[in-house]
């Protein structure tokens, strides 16, 4: 199976975890792209998304490697079995394609022509798009398969942006969505659904949310390997008439989706007797 | 270019000029106007939007509300009616009969949440203003105090509303003498097909924004049904809540299936979101008053279409073409807290959480244009359009901007104090 991994930045840690399990699980791929981290756009789509602080803290880790412990950190811990390897942990998406040996291509946008000429001249089978661009139809086109996605969300119920959180608001289960990409936004073809068992051990939204990205990276080892065997098909999303988009949550209501989690720790922790 | 058009294009540089010359009349306004064309200069040159993020603020909802109040009561004039905006230019309007009707429910729910005497004070005079207004034939007239006789069919409706909240909150007759008189005159004025045209509508045309008269019907039949034990025809046998169903049925006919609405009908304007807002008001709230799913359905679907809008591009422009195509660059502060307003009684009305997400956000997003500081009518005012230079109301803070942001931040603090509310009932026995 050829497969290509588009990414957010070379710095994105999920892109590298995807190449990573995908090389480790027989299935290197051909090439990776991914999108230039001091773009304009990308800078302020961090910054609307974690801050000033947030993007300080975050090039301060990629920018000066080592804590403590002489490890360079890790933002989400649970894609630590990923990232690290023996000489420590694979920082950018540069360091993983030298150690698996496939090329890697940097631009400004996925769709751009360039882009679509280097993803083209790999002729992927598999594209597995783990964050960048809105993707036009030229570049859906392009893999034999298609390009999938891990939604943070059971399609078709949870379509959009803070899927976890809105999941937890809506009385729907937690889960991940490992879907074929089309024009429009989660509306694609389904591969598989996974229920996320852990949620109740969560401890806060960010902690839920990086489970899942770890989870849903797992589960697309499992669907490759599926799609490669045959034995996997997709499955046309029902309801598509449902408008069933939710966008970015107010922090109003992701304060109650936080407390929601909660109370779902509360209720699974066993009590303890005292004495 | 036809002759009318000439006429309004003379008519538009007449004011203008006129409007010019008010900083020769008040240098002390140069300041504060130069202050705040830098400001909103600088602030679309840093302003960044993109689907990760909304705007926000730490700037409390209840300190925003105040300061829109404080706005409000500001601009009472000393005759009791409430001043159609403050223009940087030339300081306060005269007091507008329209807006004094439909801010005296805003001042009573203010008053209603923290308790402020000044704010009951302030309904009672708009009230008893508007009572000296009143024509013989139980009409308004439209415009300015003082600027046109004519009867006006929407100021007269917009003024309903104002009579009917306050006869619910004091229990006077005079009161819901006045308002069933302008309820009949409105009642007489309305053609076969529900609509209103002639001599009482703006530009002699039926306009679809008159839903908001509906909605004034639709209350005032609600209070006369109180009154007559279930009726809700008056002593003449005038059936106020048929002819609000009337308006809404004809304003139902102009929804398109993009959710778009015609029959704005405003020649020599765009079709500002004000309007637009307000035709999806005036049928929501009749809609919800009169039990009627199939026009709540309807509003969900424009106001749906809007929501996308606003969510992608993250503030809604201040006018768009036909099926909401070609929004324009400035934004309708109004019209977006309007909306904000329609979301947040949707989200009342379906339980869908998503439009009490725009609203919310809607919210934030407006609180970062209210200035904290600057001279009086300036401090919490909404302004017309932001950039303050946009073709809607430019260079002014309008008194009907302050209403409906604080109608939204009043909707915001109810809404989200019974959802926590319903969220804790919800919660197991802690024992």
């Amino acid at each position: 199976m050829r497969i290509v991994v588009l990414g957010s930045s070379v710095y994105s840690e999920t892109a590298c975890a995807m190449a990573v399990r995908m090389a480790e699980s027989g299935h290197v791929p051909v090439g990776a792209l991914a999108l230039r981290t001091l773009d304009r756009g990308t800078l302020l789509r961090k910054l609307g998304q974690w801050g000033v602080r947030g993007v300080a803290r975050y090039a301060r880790a990629k920018l000066i490697p080592h804590r403590s412990d002489g490890q360079p950190p890790v933002r989400n811990l649970y894609l630590e079995p990923e990232l690290k390897h023996s000489g420590g942990v694979f920082r950018s998406l540069r360091e993983v394609a030298a150690a698996y040996g496939f090329p890697i291509l940097v631009c400004n946008d996925q769709n751009a022509p360039d882009s679509i000429a280097g993803l083209r001249e790999w002729s992927p089978d598999l594209i597995i798009f783990t964050g960048g661009n809105i993707l036009r139809k030229q570049l859906l086109e392009i893999p034999r398969l298609g390009v999938l996605n891990v939604h943070l969300g059971l399609l078709p119920e949870i379509r959009g942006m803070s899927s976890p959180e809105w999941s937890l608001l809506k009385h729907v289960p937690v889960g991940v969505t490992i879907h074929y990409m089309d024009a429009e936004i989660d509306t694609g073809p389904i591969l598989q659904r996974y229920e996320f068992p852990d949620a109740a051990r969560c401890e806060s939204l960010s902690d839920l949310r990086n489970r899942l990205i770890a989870f849903g990276i797992e589960k697309v080892a499992d669907v490759v390997s599926g799609l490669d065997r045959r034995t996997i098909s997709a499955t046309h999303q029902p309801d598509l008439d449902k408008d069933n988009q939710f966008f970015v949550m107010h922090e109003w209501l992701q304060a109650r989706a936080a407390e929601r989690l909660a109370k779902r720790r509360v209720a699974t922790v066993p009590e303890t007797v005292n004495g | 270019m036809n002759s009318g058009e000439d006429n309004a294009m003379t008519g538009q540089i007449a004011k203008a000029l006129t409007e010019a010359t008010g900083l020769l009349r008040g240098p002390q306004r140069v300041v504060p106007l130069i202050g705040k064309l830098v400001f909103d200069k600088l602030r679309i040159g840093f302003e960044q939007r993109h689907l990760y993020s909304y705007a926000t603020t730490k700037r409390a909802s209840g300190d925003v509300l105040n300061s829109l109040l404080r706005w409000i009561l500001d601009a009472q004039r000393p005759d009791g009616g409430i001043a159609a905006y403050y223009s940087l230019l030339t300081g306060y309007s005269e007091s507008y009969p329209e807006v004094t009707g439909y801010i005296i429910p805003t001042l009573y729910d203010f008053a209603r949440a923290p308790g402020d005497d000044r704010v009951v004070a302030a309904a009672e005079r708009a009230t008893g203003w508007l009572l000296s207004l009143q024509m013989p034939t139980g009409a308004f007239s439209g415009g300015l105090q003082g600027s046109e006789a004519q009867p006006s069919v929407f100021n007269t409706g917009q003024i309903l509303q104002g009579l009917v909240r306050a006869h619910m909150e004091t229990n006077r007759a005079e009161i819901l003498e006045a308002a069933v008189a302008a309820g009949n005159w409105l009642v007489k004025m309305q053609q076969e097909n529900g609509s209103w045209l002639g001599p009482g509508a703006y530009q002699a045309v039926a306009h679809t924004y008159y839903s908001m008269v509906a909605w004034a019907l639709a209350e005032l039949s609600e209070v006369v049904a109180d009154h007559h034990h279930g009726h809700n025809d008056n002593d003449n046998g005038v059936d106020y809540g048929l002819a609000a169903e009337k308006n809404l049925d004809w304003v139902l006919s102009h929804f398109r299936p993009s959710g778009w609405v015609d029959g704005i009908n405003l020649r020599g304007h765009p079709d500002y979101l004000h309007f637009i807002a307000y035709v999806l008001q005036g049928v929501l709230e009749c809609a919800i008053l009169r039990r009627r799913s199939d026009a709540v359905e309807a509003v969900a679907k424009s106001a749906w279409a809007l929501l996308r809008k606003f969510e992608t591009n993250k503030y809604l422009p201040g006018a768009y073409e036909p099926d909401f195509k070609g929004g324009q660059r400035f934004t309708c502060v109004t019209g977006n807290a309007q909306m904000s307003c329609v979301w947040l009684r949707l989200f009342e009305v379906t339980d869908d959480l998503r439009y009490l997400n725009a609203g919310l956000k809607m919210n934030e997003m407006l609180k970062q244009l209210i200035p904290t500081g600057g001279p009086r009518g300036v401090a919490g005012g909404v302004s017309g359009s932001y950039p303050v230079w946009g073709c809607y109301q430019p260079l002014r803070y309008i008194s009907w901007g302050c209403k409906f942001f604080a109608d939204a931040l009043l909707l915001e603090q109810r809404l989200t104090q019974s959802f926590e509310a319903s969220t804790t009932e919800a919660l197991p026995c802690a024992s």
